[in-house]
């Protein structure tokens, strides 16, 4: 499978980066082709701008300030999302992807008013990430980057699709060694995926 | 109250311009010391660089690159959102104003080996979202809002333990009309002056 890998981390010494490292080596080795996206190298622009605002429901011209993003999501056959949880969100950097990039003929066509979705080419989806958060607080809160995940984004993507939400919480609190066994545990997801 | 009005969309003609300029007036004719950011006419950048990243859990330094943005949350007694539903969640530029400027040890004290996370923001006694949303009401609360939880509940939680909290949201955005438009204006109006 082609799968495009969306990474959302500043800091190349992170526990986040060593899951994206980990994701990448996991699904080489068991034969996926592999788009890297690296949104803090690639210098992505989360902010949706007034012309693209402007021109959002245009689907003739809406993909042309993104295109080469486009591109890549809709060539993919799988997706894979490697992000810390910060403030129970996605990182901004994150959050603008889906803001810019999944665009009206992209994710969804609108008729009526109404939105149907059309991101079929997706057919498996995972998210790897890390709550500073415990599971019970993330709970409480509802929990919404995981509704993002397995209802947002499963209803954009292909129809009973798989979807797998990777999570280790509290991490201010993690010992090395559970850091190590959630690797592992990464690790073993993609090798499957 | 001091009352800090965040907003964020980018296009001045929209209507999220106009339930800016309601809330606004409303808030001033209620009384209320009003603060205003403009989220995208200042140019925020709303992506966590690297430094910072690194600089975060580091008390003073990690206020710097945000000064005047903490300031704001500091002195405020109040915060209102205005700003549109995008994917069902807040619009980067406002997701990353939450990332960067509610920094560890100004806003929350971090958890240790012994004790929980604490909250900081004690001043802070009420919040309202004022927002627009594509979806209807029922897939909203099927999906189950993240974006108002992400508010209500995560950035509530290091606020006064008695935050009160205020949602007001016009749905069904792509085929609103005149008339629901007007009617969520002197909805907006009503509720933020009782506020």
């Amino acid at each position: 499978m082609r799968v495009l890998v969306l990474y959302a981390h500043p800091v190349e010494t992170s526990f986040g980066a060593s899951l994206h490292k980990q994701v990448l080596t996991s699904l080489a080795a068991a034969g996926h082709e592999i788009d890297d996206c690296d949104l803090y190298v690639e210098d992505f622009d989360p902010r949706l701008t007034r012309e693209e605002r402007i021109g959002y429901h245009d689907i003739e011209t809406n993909c042309a300030p993104v295109a080469a993003y486009v591109d890549r999501l809709q060539a993919a056959d799988a997706l894979v999302i490697v992000t810390p949880v910060w403030n129970f969100g996605y990182p901004a950097i994150l959050k603008g992807f889906f803001d810019r990039v999944f665009l009206p003929g992209v994710s969804f066509k609108m008729k009526d008013g109404k939105a149907s979705p059309c991101l079929h080419n997706i057919k498996k989806l995972a998210v790897v990430t890390t709550y500073g958060g415990t599971r019970l607080r993330a709970f409480l809160v509802g929990d919404p980057p995981r509704k993002i995940a397995t209802r947002v984004l499963r209803a954009v993507i292909k129809p009973v699709a798989p979807v797998a939400y990777h999570a280790l919480y509290d991490m201010n609190r993690r010992t090395d060694a559970e850091c190590t066994t959630f690797l592992g545990k990464v690790a073993s997801a993609m090798e499957k995926f | 109250m001091r009352a800090l009005v965040v907003y964020c969309h980018p296009c001045p003609e929209s209507f999220n311009a106009g339930v800016l300029e309601t809330a606004v007036t409303t808030l001033e004719a209620a009384g209320h010391e009003v603060r205003l950011r403009d989220l995208y006419k200042e140019d925020f950048a709303p992506a966590m660089s690297a430094e910072e990243r690194r600089g975060y859990h580091d008390i003073d330094d990690n206020v710097k690159p945000v000064q005047k943005y903490v300031d704001d949350i500091c002195w405020c007694e109040m915060i209102v959102f205005v700003y549109p539903t995008w994917w069902f969640g807040l619009p980067a530029m406002l997701k990353g104003w939450f990332d960067r400027v509610w920094v560890p040890h100004v806003t929350f004290t971090v958890p240790t080996a012994t004790q929980g996370m604490k909250p900081n923001m004690q001043h802070i006694k009420r919040i309202a979202v004022v927002t627009t949303c594509g979806a209807t009401w029922w897939v909203s609360k099927l999906i189950g809002e993240p974006g108002r939880k992400t508010i209500m509940r995560g950035m509530r939680a290091l606020c006064a333990p008695v935050c009160k909290t205020l949602y007001i949201a016009h749905y069904k955005m792509d085929t609103s009309t005149d008339q629901t438009r007007a009617r969520y204006l002197a909805k907006v109006k009503k509720r933020l002056s009782a506020f």
